[in-house]
């Protein structure tokens, strides 16, 4: 057998089987799985292909695998609070984590709090990243969803908190899933809210793009990778597809199964909790409360396989394969340092155990860059003098040049003379 | 010879003789006819058209405005002016030749002939539209600036009345020129100072204006000023109001540069349209696409447009500025002169005469306009710290020396002159008696503009007085109209902000909220304060935490849902206003309000007149909304939730999503497996679910709780309505009889449906708490204890309960025997309703319904159609029902879902069939009867038939 491409993920709330198991995406089989407590929803991550982190329900801990162990528990992150939602970038450098209403930021090399973002004014629900990593949304139970630029967040500066670059308050209801398209910055984000819609954005501009209003609240919510179908899985139990190539022009519209597109897949019992779609847009991964995480075929729209579980599924999702996941003796290219609770960078630098240099961008140190047209007068000189010195060369050889044509004109001058005498002659002679 | 003959001929001589008559000349006309005129008369009219009833037609009209004499020239405009209105459609054709005429007039020496022009202008400029004036309009302003800037005071003044009826009328088109005009407006009460020293060009700087002051007119210099400067004042807030880019709210600059702080995107407005396949046709780039075609900007009469008015004069900082710096120092001379006049009077410098108090106004007035002439927030940023580094000083000298001016008492007994006076006064300037307060206002705002941010320290001082000024205003109880309360507003918005502390807050949103307690506010007044408050909490709170802190307006904020509840229904607009800020409060967890609206909850969700079932639709969404934000669920409010779903006053998605949202406030759903605080205990809610179910009714808990293990909690939904059905007529129950034993009482079809979509949603709550056992218990206990007893029960609640039985059985579970039985009862009343409801038309949805309900009961629940055969005895029947129990009977016969159950109850029915037969012998056999023999003997048969086969084999 070829290695898998790409896995699921699936974890539920029970802990008797396993915390969170990898199965591979297209037979089904369980290739790993690991132990110890279980996971609270929205908050099972992996850290750059090698670690698997989740927060354990509950309490106020975050679990960490390494991802070729199974069964072993690798370390214990204690946090300040129980951990209601996390999320890794997908560059493996920052840790995210919603702990009541403030946003942890770690850095993940050193271990060191960066920054703690505290504008919700409720519970945080979901942490989602863009795929560059260079923005991360937040939603929470006071009906926010805000947009945060990672290089501001984690920008020392003291003078003032970090603002959230948007902030998108048009939902009702707190924020069930949050998922965050392709193409970095410039992604469409989209969120799901108890009160019963799911709403699309442009992170570039803030705006927002649509809104689908459903019978049921929305407790889920993915795209597919072309962005050509919502999925949006409601608390009866009814994941919902809708077309976002459709002809309907209305920026607010209201649900409706049609034959073009607009689908319900129907087979789980409750509310679906997690949704996921693979690479290639054609599986859909869903679980579910009714303690079953399935794959649904997207294009005939049928259930090909159920994974039961034992509890209410709390994440599942599809990934790519990471490297190490079928190699017992890898190990991770960096180990996991020591996370911190405090919010004191000097401290830590301070302390004998960490060995590393904390680099953090100052707010603009470096004078303001010229401006365009500075710097295009300057090219402009270099390029006239340049010319200059091409043209007229240097000192010695303008001397002779110069003397070299004065000569010409001399010569010019009585050539020139001769040809008037001449013509006056000519002319004057008596006929 | 024939040449003298001829000549001869030619001339004899005619001889006359005394006493004979003449004779009559070869050339003499014959006047022997009569004569008699022809009249055409309609030739007549048209070859000369309407006319006056001087019979002057527009020809004449307008070649008269040319004549010398003045009094030809007034005469003609008169005439046009009536003319016109008589004929209006003379005024589509020869627009262009009177507007240009009339304009030719403006300068006119006399001055009758300019008030009759104006006169006319004022006309016409009702009866013509912006959009046909603007081509001419060119030619009207250039007419116009010629009379400004005349030589001769009478038609400068003239002039002025010119520009009152084209601001009046045309402002977009006025306010596209407005450069031209500005330099007018400067010039009429001042003149440029030509330096004396050097006579070279170069020394005149553009800048040094002073005052003039022109000895030979009528009024006084004040007076003139102050007309000017209320056309100025005009005319400026014609431009900020003509500006297209800007969106102003109601409170225009409240927002100043509030939202620049946050990165603020400019919206862009996306216009969705359908993209027409195969029409347009491909396009084909020039240049093969390397340079995109630049569509032209080239636009045939750019100041057309109202919106498109681009005032290139005043567009960017620099020519604002430009302007404000040669117009500020002259109204601070007229300020000073104004202020100084007045000194010599009274001893008290802050009283004011009622002119000198207009004309300060109108120096405020234009000075606050100024500074909103750039169109984009940043400029505006710009703009302030310009004239803050600039004036601030200067204003503080001379606006602050004697800050809240009051008005001079005039004696009472006035004297000639003095009466006089005002009455030019009054004919002069149309704000002719400025109040105190007006002025007071202004001023605030053109300082508090000046005040910023970051320097909020250092102007402290100075503000000190304008602060007291607000606090006192708006503290002193008395009612302020729309205007000056707005202003008021925003100078407290600005001094909240600049202040950054904590006491001045207090204090300055306490005189806000003073206002705001008032009783018998107008509506915009009200309006403005609410929006005040709430903007200053949606928008400050995050970023300023002396505004966050706030005792003010937390105290507000906890008021608002007692309002709410007051309000009702009366207005609908104030409440949609209301409930968006409590919403965002609930949701931002503020611990007063939620603690308020926890308070009166029960008074907002009331099923009868609380603000759920009074408010529109969104209003009552939104509402629906809040639930999910309470801090606690009792039960007194979980009974008002109830009834509210099952009342049917909100709509049927409206209770469902109500329902879903208290089951998700619920223990036993966790959407998000953290730590949410449970609002409903298990008990109530369990209660919520059942009473929904049941519809109208309502139960007593104890067995759920002792089933749950739960402290037992006392009957908390009232029973009364159910009670009182139990007693209510003959008439409107069916009687029980033995086909139905029990009275079924039939609902509208609205209602049914209504009730059917909640219970819908019910089901599948109960479906998804866990425990399916347990949860069967509890529903099983309930409806023994508190259901079995009755006698009249609701379509819907026995439909509903046969539902919710089928839906949460399962193979392991048993029902007993009292729930059995009382089930049974409820489908064999359901199925008689059926029958005798069968002629009824529109009840074809609900019939179907409960035809499904019944069915599925009735082969989902083991035993219940043992039950139900078996309360079937025909011997206590009368015979008029002897035909609805076959075709019920029939029915259910042929239903192939039934027919197992049916075999296994065959002898029972075998037994029914020949009681049947048997009572009705004798008379011949009915329709009915033959048709419940064939069902039977087709069901049994095939079974029959299969038995054989398998016996065969």
């Amino acid at each position: 057998m070829s290695a898998p491409m790409e896995v699921v993920v699936c974890a539920d709330s029970a802990e008797q089987l396993w915390n969170c198991a990898v199965f591979e995406l297209h037979s089904g089989t369980n290739l790993l799985s690991y132990r110890g407590g279980n996971t609270s929803a929205r908050s099972l991550t992996v850290l750059n292909g090698e670690y698997i982190l989740g927060a354990q329900l509950g309490k106020n801990v975050i679990n960490v695998w390494e991802i070729q162990r199974k069964d072993q528990l690798q370390q214990k992150i204690v946090c300040p609070g129980i951990v209601t939602c996390l999320a890794a970038s997908p560059n493996g450098l920052f840790l995210l984590a919603g702990i009541a209403e403030a946003i942890y930021v770690w850095e993940v090399s050193t271990g060191n709090l960066l920054a703690i973002l505290s504008r919700h004014y409720q519970d945080l629900t979901c942490l989602g990243f863009t795929d560059d990593s260079s923005h991360f949304i937040s939603g929470g139970k006071d009906n926010l969803a805000l947009v945060w630029n990672l290089a501001s967040v984690v920008q020392l500066d003291s003078s003032r908190a970090p603002e959230p670059r948007h902030v998108w308050t048009q939902h009702s209801l707190p924020i069930t899933d949050i998922h965050c398209g392709l193409m970095g910055p410039q992604a469409r984000v989209a969120t799901a809210s108890l009160d019963q819609t799911v709403k699309l954005w442009e992170i570039s501009s803030g705006e927002m793009l649509l809104s689908v209003l459903f019978d049921v609240g929305v407790m889920s919510v993915t795209l597919d990778p072309c962005e050509y179908f919502l999925f949006c899985g409601g608390s009866d139990g009814s994941i919902f597809q809708v077309s976002l190539c459709s002809t309907n022009l209305s920026r607010d519209k209201t649900f409706q199964s049609d034959s073009e597109g607009n689908q319900v897949f129907k087979g789980h019992r409750t509310l679906v909790t997690c949704l996921s779609v693979s690479m290639d847009g054609t599986l859909l991964l869903s679980g579910s409360h009714d303690e079953t995480a399935r794959l649904w075929d997207i294009q005939s729209k049928q259930s090909i396989r159920s994974i039961n579980h034992k509890g209410p599924v709390t994440n599942a999702f599809i990934i790519p394969a990471p490297a190490n996941v079928l190699l017992p003796d890898s190990h991770p290219a960096v180990p996991l340092p020591r996370f911190s609770r405090h919010l004191n960078p000097s401290e830590q630098s301070d302390g004998p155990e960490s060995g590393g240099v904390c680099l953090r961008l100052g707010a603009s140190v470096q004078g303001p860059e010229e401006t365009y047209l500075q710097k295009a007068e300057k090219l402009h000189s270099l390029m006239c003098a340049v010319t200059d010195k091409s043209v007229f060369g240097d000192g010695e050889n303008t001397k002779v040049r110069v003397s070299e044509l004065e000569e010409e004109v001399k010569t010019l001058k009585k050539i020139n003379k001769d040809l008037y005498d001449f013509s006056t002659q000519l002319l004057t002679k008596p006929s | 010879m024939t040449k003298k003959r001829k000549r001869q001929d030619d001339f004899q001589k005619v001889k006359l003789k005394v006493g004979k008559r003449k004779p009559k000349a070869d050339n003499a006309t014959d006047v022997n006819f009569r004569t008699k005129g022809i009249n055409l008369t309609e030739q007549l009219k048209t070859g000369t058209g309407p006319t006056t009833h001087r019979h002057l037609n527009i020809k004449d009209l307008l070649s008269q405005l040319h004549h010398y004499s003045g009094g030809v020239k007034q005469g003609a405009l008169v005439g046009l002016r009536e003319l016109l209105s008589l004929h209006p459609h003379l005024l589509d054709q020869h627009l262009s030749s009177v507007l240009s005429e009339v304009a030719a007039v403006f300068t006119d020496k006399d001055s009758t002939v300019r008030a009759a022009a104006v006169r006319l202008l004022r006309f016409l400029a009702q009866c013509v539209p912006s959009e046909r004036v603007a081509p001419f309009f060119p030619l009207l302003s250039a007419h116009l600036t010629c009379a400004m800037t005349h030589i001769v005071e009478g038609i400068q003044e003239d002039a002025l009345r010119v520009l009152d009826v084209l601001l009046e009328h045309y402002p977009a088109l006025l306010s596209a020129r407005c450069t031209v005009l500005l330099r007018n407006f400067l010039e009429l009460i001042s003149q440029r100072r030509l330096s004396r020293a050097g006579k070279g060009v170069e020394e005149r700087k553009p800048g040094s204006w002073t005052l003039s002051t022109a000895p030979g007119r009528t009024v006084t210099a004040q007076q003139w000023r102050l007309t000017v400067l209320t056309r100025l004042g005009c005319f400026l807030q014609a431009v900020v109001e003509e500006r297209p880019a800007e969106e102003r709210g109601t409170f225009g600059d409240f927002l100043d540069g509030e939202e620049k702080g946050r990165g603020c995107v400019t919206p862009l407005e996306l216009t969705w349209e359908e993209h027409a396949f195969r029409k347009g046709g491909v396009q084909v780039y020039e240049n093969s696409g390397a340079q995109p075609a630049v569509p032209s900007s080239f636009r045939l009469r750019p100041v057309t447009e109202p919106g498109a008015g681009v005032t290139e004069g005043l567009v960017s900082v620099e020519t604002v500025r430009g302007f404000a710096a040669t117009l500020v120092p002259l109204l601070l001379e007229v300020w000073v002169e104004a202020s100084t006049s007045e000194q010599g009077k009274t001893d008290s410098a802050h009283l004011l005469a009622p002119e000198s108090m207009s004309l300060m106004y109108q120096v405020l007035t234009i000075l606050q306009l100024l500074r909103r002439l750039t169109p984009e927030r940043h400029q505006k940023d710009d703009l302030d710290a310009w004239f803050r580094s600039s004036y601030l000083n200067d204003f503080k000298h001379h606006f602050m020396k004697n800050f809240p001016y009051g008005l001079l008492e005039v004696a009472k007994h006035k004297k000639k002159g003095e009466l006089k006076r005002t009455k030019q006064q009054a004919a002069a300037g149309g704000a002719g008696s400025v109040e105190p307060l007006a002025l007071n206002v202004t001023l605030c705002q053109v300082m508090v503009s000046l005040s910023s941010r970051p320097q909020g320290g250092q102007d402290a001082e100075w503000l000190g007085p304008i602060r007291g000024f607000a606090t006192e205003t708006l503290s002193s109880g008395v009612r302020l109209s729309s205007r000056h309360l707005a202003a008021l507003l925003e100078v407290v918005w600005r001094l909240v902000l600049t202040h950054r502390s904590r006491a001045v807050t207090e204090e300055l949103l306490q005189a806000a909220q003073v206002q705001y307690q008032q009783r018998n506010l107008t509506l915009p007044v009200r309006m403005l304060l609410l929006r005040f408050f709430s903007r200053l909490y949606l928008q400050e709170h995050q970023a300023q935490p002396h505004i966050a802190r706030s005792k003010v307006l937390s105290r507000w904020l906890a008021a608002l849902p007692l309002q709410l509840a007051q309000l009702g229904s009366r207005n609908p607009h104030l409440s949609a206003q209301l409930l968006q800020t409590v919403q965002a409060a609930a949701a931002w967890k503020n611990r007063d309000l939620l603690h308020s609206l926890q308070t009166h909850a029960c008074r907002l969700y009331d099923p009868q007149e609380g603000s759920v079932v009074l408010l529109p639709a969104d209003s009552q969404q939104r509402l629906v909304e809040l639930v999910y934000f309470l801090p606690l669920l009792p039960p007194e409010l979980l009974s008002c939730l109830s009834r509210c779903c099952t009342a049917g006053r909100v709509s049927t998605s409206l209770a469902a999503s109500l329902v879903r949202l208290v089951h998700i406030r619920s223990s036993l759903c966790s959407w998000s497996a953290g730590r949410q605080e449970v609002a409903v205990s298990d008990v109530d809610y369990f209660s919520f679910l059942f009473s929904t179910l049941t519809g109208e009714s309502s139960c007593s808990h104890g067995n759920v709780c002792a089933l749950l293990g739960l402290p037992v909690m006392l009957a908390w939904f009232s029973s009364e309505k159910l009670a009182a059905l139990q007693h209510a007529g003959e008439d409107m129950v069916l009687p029980p009889s033995p086909l139905s034993p029990l009275s079924i009482y039939p609902t509208q079809q609205e209602q049914f449906n209504h009730h059917w979509l909640i219970v819908e949603e019910v089901c599948h709550c109960l479906e998804t708490l866990g425990s399916r056992s347990q949860c069967f218990d509890v529903l099983q206990n309930a409806i023994c204890k508190n259901l079995t007893g009755l006698q009249v029960v609701p379509d819907s609640t026995a439909a509903a309960l046969l539902r919710v039985v089928s839906r949460l059985l399962d193979l392991s579970l048993l029902p007993n025997e009292i729930l059995l039985r009382f089930l049974s009862d409820c489908c064999l009343s359901l199925l008689s309703l059926l029958e005798q409801e069968q002629g009824i038309p529109n009840n074809a949805e609900k019939s179907e319904a409960v035809r499904d309900v019944c069915l599925a009961a009735l082969s989902g629940v083991p035993r219940l159609l043992r039950l139900v055969l078996q309360s079937l005895r025909v011997s206590d029947l009368c015979e008029e029902e002897f035909s609805q129990l076959a075709q019920t009977l029939s029915y259910l016969l042929r239903q192939s879902q039934l027919r197992n159950h049916m075999l296994a109850n065959a002898a029972l029915l075998q037994h029914i069939i020949q009681d049947l037969t048997r009572y009705c012998q004798g008379e011949a056999q009915e329709q009915w009867l033959t048709d419940l023999l064939y069902c039977y003997s087709v069901t049994l048969s095939t079974h029959r038939g299969n038995l054989g086969l398998r016996d065969i084999y």
